[in-house]
């Protein structure tokens, strides 16, 4: 299992180096080269407007990856705050959180994106603030379950017991317990961002032409789905072949650290 | 029963009472000028004459407060009149019930399929776990929730549709035409549905009345349809509110691409084409739905689930 995790990436390091280091353009258009097949100096072919399909697939790598990690890693921060201080503020305020976190969990991501695409326009800005918007919920969830538990601890009650703050408390015992199954919780959260950010772009809401997403790379694609169904198939097995991975390593991650 | 469910109910009004405020805000949270908006969808004036926008100020209301015009505003949309949109220029009430009608279909037969194929192939799975029906059925669950609909849609017209020209790739109102989209729809609470059974079915053979059950001598069939499936069911209706969600975003792209004119093409093109009396009805329906489905879902666990009720009921 542990080699089988390795191996798993070892391949993710090894495609997001190639992302980086592939030096194509992606986004100048060659009408006269579209639909070209693979050959040596286009290893995918080209695209409806002539340009370089593993450019586009790399370039959108970069996006797809970098973008999803700032959006997980922001609702990480913030759902993990307001977990915490709803775990040590108890009472009303906390149930109000709670109610309020129940809420958003249920609020599909693609209707957040259509109201923040009516107030503002179509964009990457907006996907950002659609995802934020609920995707700090899960995480504050998980975090007010995970400081209520770790409060009741014995070692916490001795800690309390010889002097130690609420501050104190927190910040040695609560979060670096709590860190493991928040990690693991990120990666399963990676998927599912990922794929709505993917789902909000196909839709033309969120990444605009001639940028390479791969949402719009789909959608893009799916113009020409008669005359050349690769534009479609490429990035869909990026899609799912990345959530796939992230999904399989956080399931690993939340059992073998439940387990201890 | 009835105070169990009092007590679970009371909230859902004032959710959707705050849902309606922000649904009324959103013209000011995108700083949108209405009477502009609106002299603009009638005559196709840049700048509009003061005085004609003084009138349709004082005959919209927006001079009062907007406590006012808030339960204005409501007090409309509850009798059925939701304004008229912006683009079309005609009420949106009966092109939004048109639309729900067709949303309903939709969603109705997707969930039937997961009801039908979902629940049955989560039990049978969680019979004998690691088994090879349980590795099919888990494998294709986990591709089921894995791909979503925007690249389920095009993989499926592309072997379907073109590759084997079976069914049509677009369009409402055939039943070849319905297949492609109600499968895509289906796909993700069938899967979510046999996940969910599987691990509640196997929660429940762990209990203490299933080998009270066996050794009674039932059969093996009946104690895992009668005594391990039935429970589970219930922890599956206690969870219904992922499905919710996963249908309704669903709902949207599915529609968008085979072009079907339901609820979540309606406020798709509607939020393209800056058509706010149309946006905002659309969320208010989509609010008002999720808001039954999950009162309905209460009700359901409640009757089925004794545990469930009692502990409302403490």
């Amino acid at each position: 299992m542990r080699r089988g995790g390795l191996v798993l990436a070892g391949v993710a390091v090894a495609v997001l180096l190639l992302a980086a280091l592939y030096p194509v353009d992606a986004i100048t258009t060659h009408l006269g080269e579209r639909f070209q097949g693979p050959s040596v100096s286009h290893p995918l072919g080209t695209d409806g407007l002539g340009r370089d399909v593993l450019a586009r697939l790399a370039a959108g790598t970069r996006l797809s990856v970098w973008f999803t990690l700032l959006a997980v890693a922001l609702c990480a921060v913030v759902g993990t705050l307001a977990g915490l201080l709803s775990g040590y503020a108890g009472g009303a305020a906390a149930a109000v959180v709670q109610r309020l976190v129940d809420i958003l969990v249920a609020v599909p991501t693609v209707i957040v994106g259509l109201v923040v695409v009516a107030v503002r326009e179509p964009g990457l800005g907006s996907l950002l603030i659609a995802v934020l918007l609920t995707g700090w919920a899960p995480f504050a969830r998980l975090a007010h379950q995970l400081t209520l538990r770790e409060r009741s601890r014995e070692y916490v009650e001795g800690a309390v017991a010889i002097g130690a703050g609420p501050v104190r408390i927190a910040v040695r015992h609560v979060v670096p317990n709590a860190l493991r199954p928040l990690v693991a919780h990120a990666c399963l959260r990676f998927a599912n961002v990922l794929l709505s950010i993917a789902g909000l772009s196909f839709l033309g809401l969120g990444a605009q032409p001639p940028t390479p997403e791969w949402g719009a790379m789909l959608a893009e694609g799916r113009q020409y789905l008669f005359v050349a169904p690769q534009l479609v198939l490429i990035p869909a097995v990026a899609v799912v072949g990345t959530s796939l991975l992230v999904t399989l390593l956080g399931r690993q991650l939340e059992g073998r650290w439940s387990s201890q | 029963m009835t105070t169990a469910l009092l007590r679970r109910l009371l909230p859902l009004p004032f959710v959707v009472l705050a849902a309606a405020l922000l649904v009324f805000l959103l013209p000011r949270l995108a700083g949108i000028d209405t009477v502009r908006a609106v002299l603009r969808s009638r005559v196709a004036e840049a700048e509009p004459d003061p005085a004609v926008a003084a009138r349709l100020t004082a005959e919209l209301g927006l001079d009062r407060s907007w406590i006012e015009q808030f339960l204005r505003w409501l007090g409309r949309a509850l009798t059925g009149d939701l304004g008229l949109s912006f683009a079309t220029r005609t009420a949106v009430a009966p092109q939004l019930g048109a639309a729900l009608e067709v949303s309903a279909v939709l969603a109705v037969l997707a969930l039937l399929i997961a009801a039908v194929v979902g629940i049955p192939s989560g039990v049978w799975a969680a019979r004998r776990p690691r088994g090879a029906l349980d590795r099919v059925v888990t494998g294709l669950s986990v591709l089921g929730v894995a791909v979503p609909e925007f690249i389920l849609a095009p993989v499926l017209v592309l072997v379907l549709a073109i590759a084997v020209p079976l069914l049509p790739a677009t369009g409402w109102g055939t039943l070849p035409q319905a297949v492609l989209p109600v499968l895509t729809l289906a796909a993700f609470p069938t899967a979510l549905a046999a996940q969910l059974t599987r691990a509640e079915t196997l929660d429940a053979l762990g209990l203490p009345h299933i080998p009270v059950a066996r050794a009674k001598g039932l059969t093996e069939r009946r104690v895992l349809w009668k005594h391990a499936a039935r429970l589970a069911l219930t922890g599956v209706t206690a969870l219904s509110g992922l499905f919710f969600a996963g249908l309704i975003g669903g709902a949207v792209v599915v529609e968008v691409v085979f072009g079907i004119p339901g609820v979540g093409r309606l406020l798709y093109d509607a939020v393209l084409g800056q058509d706010l009396p149309m946006i905002q009805a659309g969320l208010l329906a989509i609010v008002v739905i999720a808001v039954l489905a999950s009162a309905a879902a209460e009700l359901a666990q409640l009757t089925m689930d004794p545990v469930a009720l009692s502990r409302a009921l403490r």
